[in-house]
């Protein structure tokens, strides 16, 4: 790798995406786009429907390989890595983990053990020892137990903890996936339209929820949202995109009254912006 | 009277307390359990059942093995073998090799039968898994009648079709005779079942669970997808490996046409009709397929006479657990206690609307 990686972060910055760009066919998904997120900071990334947000997260978490850019990230280590052609199975072990825009629990498994599965790189024992119930495998399993119900209790859903995820209500399953997330101790979540499907007085816990996260787990928040209330409540910046093109990246007060921005959600979304 | 209770408990009370207890503990159960399956011969010995009927009860042993295997690899990981069959009969090939040609211990020819066909799963995992899940199937199908028509064709070490010959097995300078190789198979079925149970419960099974419900949360959550679909196939193997052995020191013999398509498919069929994702259920499954046509069905008069009667119960079987009860008939119990906890609350309601 380059050693331009220390100048390409600078101190106090969390992520820093580098004019990234992907293409489906003739379809620029993701155009030369840039932007960087500084740490401890909750960060908006906005856009009408199919200008690329998803996109884009898949991008930072390898789920797609980018055609061109960096994404550079500050690891728990405090190294700077480009995060872009790592496999996608080991950015969590980097301190990076995110949630999907529909919600990716598993049905079959309680909502502790949903959880558990956000600890999966974390633990050490060999199947070996799983096996025969050795004792790091079952001290590890005593340890990451107590930890999921910990998340589940910080967002209040401990009391259905031994119930499975399956006929659970939407509500729930999305503090699954955000208590996933939490788990593994991140320095950065990724939050892909955590209100998506939520109830108005869910929607209006929600930001003390990701408020309380930064504050409590000391992480940085990157999110897409649609719901304009919400990000404009609860982010310190946010990023405009459309048709994968950067728009601007401002406070929400700057945001709210960028002309670009204003005219991108014409017809779309007009009287919410 | 509480306090009077506690002096004079009753026998039947401390009797019923150390069940419940016994009933409680997750371990004891699987203990148990093998009790009640060791105590089996007895019944022979009384008269109370046919010497025959212990041969097919010892397959449904053997056989619950393997399939515990393949629920591992298709309940919980979601991935299809269609080589069960190969594997198992390469493993009982090797352990008769191992015991009667090169006269080595009964603890190494088992080693070798296990490590083997797992050396070899790994190696045909590698290849196909890389492409995708469903290449495995048809890798696995492939494999399996290379391996028949090697146990065909090698004559020389296998015997060919004439099949190979074994004993029942000498452990720490003891032969066994039917019913010790019996108790034998006992044990392997209750560690197997106690092994699985662990690693089901825990971050291998969690890991399993996640690939089959959402191979991108999976990702996400860092279970590299190739690692953990390698291990399953791997332990897959291994139980067939295992099974195989057990097989030949039972039965004392092995040969090809045991080891087709078919008896994967059966394999299949018990886990899907005992239940995915189920110890015992699967453990059910085996003594279906492989017990009950031959001790119940055949003894039926009309019904006992049709020709090929095994593939049709089977094949029902699975047709009506699919229809009916797509969790498998381990999932009956759970059935049962909602059907009872819906009849109460409706009671409750109703009890409710008359008092207001
Ligand atoms: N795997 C893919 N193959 C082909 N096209 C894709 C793929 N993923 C995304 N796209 C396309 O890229 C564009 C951006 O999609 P993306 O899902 O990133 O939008 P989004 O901003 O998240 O939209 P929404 O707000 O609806 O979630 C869309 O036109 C979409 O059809
Ligand atoms: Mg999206």
């Amino acid at each position: 790798m380059p050693d331009i990686s220390s100048a390409a972060l600078n101190q106090g910055e969390a992520l820093s995406i580098d004019h990234l760009s992907i293409s489906f066919g003739g379809l620029k998904a993701v155009d030369d786009l840039s932007f960087t997120v500084n740490e401890k900071e909750i960060f908006g990334l906005i856009g009408p429907n199919g200008a690329g947000k998803t996109t884009v997260f898949n991008c930072v978490t390898q789920f797609y390989k980018p055609n061109s850019g960096s994404v550079w990230f500050r690891d728990q280590k405090g190294e700077v890595i480009n995060l872009v052609g790592r496999p996608v199975h080991e950015i969590i072990k980097h301190g990076l983990v995110r949630t999907f825009q529909n919600v990716e629990v598993i049905k079959e498994l309680s909502l502790l053990e949903n959880v558990m599965i956000g600890a999966h790189t974390n633990f050490k024992a060999s199947v070996f020892e799983q096996a025969f119930k050795l004792p790091r495998a079952r001290r590890e399993e005593k340890e990451f137990r107590k930890k999921a119900e910990d998340v589940l209790k910080f967002l209040e859903i401990d009391d259905r903890k031994d119930m499975l995820a399956g006929g659970q209500p939407y509500g729930v399953l999305k503090k699954v996936e955000l208590a996933r997330t939490l788990i593994s101790n991140p320095s950065l979540i990724i939050l892909d339209e955590p209100a998506a499907g939520l109830n108005d007085s869910e929607t209006g816990g929600l930001a003390d929820i990701i408020r309380n996260i930064r504050d409590e787990y000391n992480c940085t928040i990157l999110l897409v949202e649609h719901d304009m209330r919400l990000v404009m409540g609860v982010c310190d910046r946010i990023c405009a995109i459309s048709f994968g093109k950067f728009l601007a990246c401002d406070s929400p007060e700057g945001i709210h009254q960028n002309k670009l921005v204003q005219e991108a959600y014409l017809g779309e979304e007009e009287d919410e912006i | 009277m509480n306090g009077l209770n506690n002096k004079s408990p009753s026998l039947l009370k401390e009797g019923g307390a150390l069940a419940l207890s016994v009933y409680k503990n997750t371990y004891l159960r699987f203990i148990a359990f093998g009790a009640v399956l060791a105590l089996l011969p007895v019944l022979q010995s009384a008269g109370l059942m046919k010497a025959s009927t212990l041969s097919y009860l010892g397959n449904v042993l053997i056989y619950a093995v393997v399939a515990l295997g393949l629920n591992l690899l298709l309940g919980y990981s979601g991935l299809i073998s269609l080589g069960t069959a190969g594997f198992m009969g390469f493993g009982s090939y090797l352990a008769a090799i191992f015991t009667e040609n090169l006269q080595l211990s009964f603890w190494v020819a088992l080693l070798v039968a296990v490590a083997v066909p797992t050396l070899f799963g790994v190696a045909i995992g590698f290849v196909s898994l890389r492409i995708e899940g469903i290449y495995l199937a048809i890798a696995t199908l492939c494999v399996s009648e290379i391996l028949l028509k090697t146990f065909e064709q090698v004559e020389e070490i296998t015997g060919g079709m004439q099949g190979k010959k074994a004993n029942y097995p000498v452990i720490f300078g003891s032969k066994l005779d039917r019913s010790g190789t019996y108790l034998l198979l006992v044990i392997a079925l209750i560690l197997t079942m106690m092994l699985t149970y662990n690693l089901v419960n825990g971050q291998m099974g969690r890991a399993m669970h996640a690939m089959r419900g959402s191979e991108v949360a999976a990702q996400a959550m860092g279970v590299n997808l190739l690692k953990y679909r390698l291990i399953s196939f791997a332990l897959a193997t291994a139980y067939a490996g295992f099974a195989g052995a057990l097989y030949v020191f039972f039965i004392k013999y092995t040969y090809p046409t045991v080891w087709n398509i078919n008896l994967s498919l059966y394999v299949l069929a018990a886990v899907v009709i005992g239940g995915m994702r189920s110890i015992y259920g699967t453990v059910v499954g085996a003594f279906l397929v492989w017990a009950v046509p031959d001790l119940v069905l055949k003894n039926l008069p009309v019904i006992g006479k049709i020709n090929g009667l095994p593939y049709i119960f089977n094949g029902v079987l699975i047709i009506l657990v699919i229809m009916f009860f797509p969790e498998g008939l381990a999932g009956i119990p759970t059935r049962i206690k909602l059907f009872i906890k819906r009849i109460k609350e409706k009671n409750a309601a109703k009890g409710g609307a008359q008092s207001a």
